[in-house]
């Protein structure tokens, strides 16, 4: 498993792209309606896809935790979403918590972990 | 040498980018592009302590808020851009036309950033790092966000160096400083 991360506009998707190899096909970008298709190489957003976990009152971290052999030649792709002032809503506070549980859970496990700053690779693992 | 170097408020990239642009000049000339239009009293007093901080350096000054490409005009010498953040958002949201939105603009913009970024010889480029957090913005501050994260990018690909500051410190993403 791979998990890259990056502030928006950083070049994050387009880093995957050349890095693995990849089509953009084989990229899916996850939203906050609907359940990601798992087919797929790379999730891209996927902190939108932890904003549909908690939508449908599944519990992040056990569904990560259950379905850990779904994922494991998973390239993830997050914001980082974590840098700004607590947010007001009680619903983007919980989201970006439970995104960050999320992104250590699967740095633990990733074999590599990457942020990607201004379309350049600070390797963190 | 081309050295892009970003970092938050405060990070401490504009006096690190000074050092920078006194490096790459040596001996020759080195200048300065003051790039901010200034709103109100609080830019006045920003722009006082830019000025203080640089004084006894060296550095010409070059007004230039809007177009780049005519400091060219002023000769080979060592060029520090200001920041760039400042000259996307001059060009997106004109104080002549009352700051409304000027996507266009903005484009013509970057795009002369970048010629200016390939022509020069010697230049240091700030810029400021608005892209972590979880908000949603206006769709007009999130143009100006995809905006300058382009010009980040490319600007990265340009530069021999891309640095990130942070309390002071940096942290080198690409290249090496310069000797």
């Amino acid at each position: 498993m791979v998990l890259i991360f990056g502030g928006a506009y950083q070049g994050k998707k387009d880093f995957v792209l050349a890095q693995f190899g990849l089509k953009k096909d084989d990229i899916c970008v996850c939203s906050p309606e609907n359940a990601p298709d798992f087919t797929k190489k790379c999730l891209a957003n996927a902190e939108n896809f932890v904003w549909y976990c908690l939508n449908r009152g599944v519990d992040e971290m056990n569904y990560f935790r259950c379905n850990s052999a779904l994922f494991e030649d998973k390239i993830f792709i997050f914001r980082d979403i974590f840098c700004g002032v607590v947010p007001l809503s009680k619903e983007e506070r919980a989201w970006r918590e439970a995104t960050g549980r999320v992104m250590q859970y699967l740095a633990g496990k990733a074999d590599r972990v990457s942020r990607i700053f201004c379309g350049l690779e600070q390797r963190l693992k | 040498m081309k050295i892009l170097i970003a970092g938050g408020s405060k990070s401490g990239k504009s006096d690190y980018a000074q050092t920078l642009a006194l490096t790459l000049a040596g001996p020759g000339r080195r200048f300065y592009v003051a790039t901010m239009i200034p709103f109100d009293a609080e830019d006045q007093a920003r722009i006082a302590s830019h000025r203080a901080r640089r004084a006894g350096l060296g550095f010409e000054t070059v007004e230039e808020p809007r177009h780049l490409l005519r400091c060219l005009e002023n000769g080979p010498g060592a060029y520090l851009i200001d920041s760039v953040t400042a000259l996307l958002t001059n060009a997106l949201f004109p104080q002549e036309k009352d700051y409304r939105f000027s996507p266009k603009e903005g484009e013509r913009c970057l795009s002369e950033l970048l010629a200016f970024a390939r022509q020069t010889e010697d230049g240091v480029f700030v810029m400021d790092l608005i892209f972590s957090d979880s908000c949603r913005y206006p769709a007009e501050t999130e143009h100006f966000r995809r905006l300058l994260g382009a010009a980040g990018r490319r600007l990265a690909a340009l530069c021999d160096t891309v640095l990130e500051a942070s309390a002071g410190r940096i942290f080198i993403h690409k290249g090496a400083l310069p000797k």
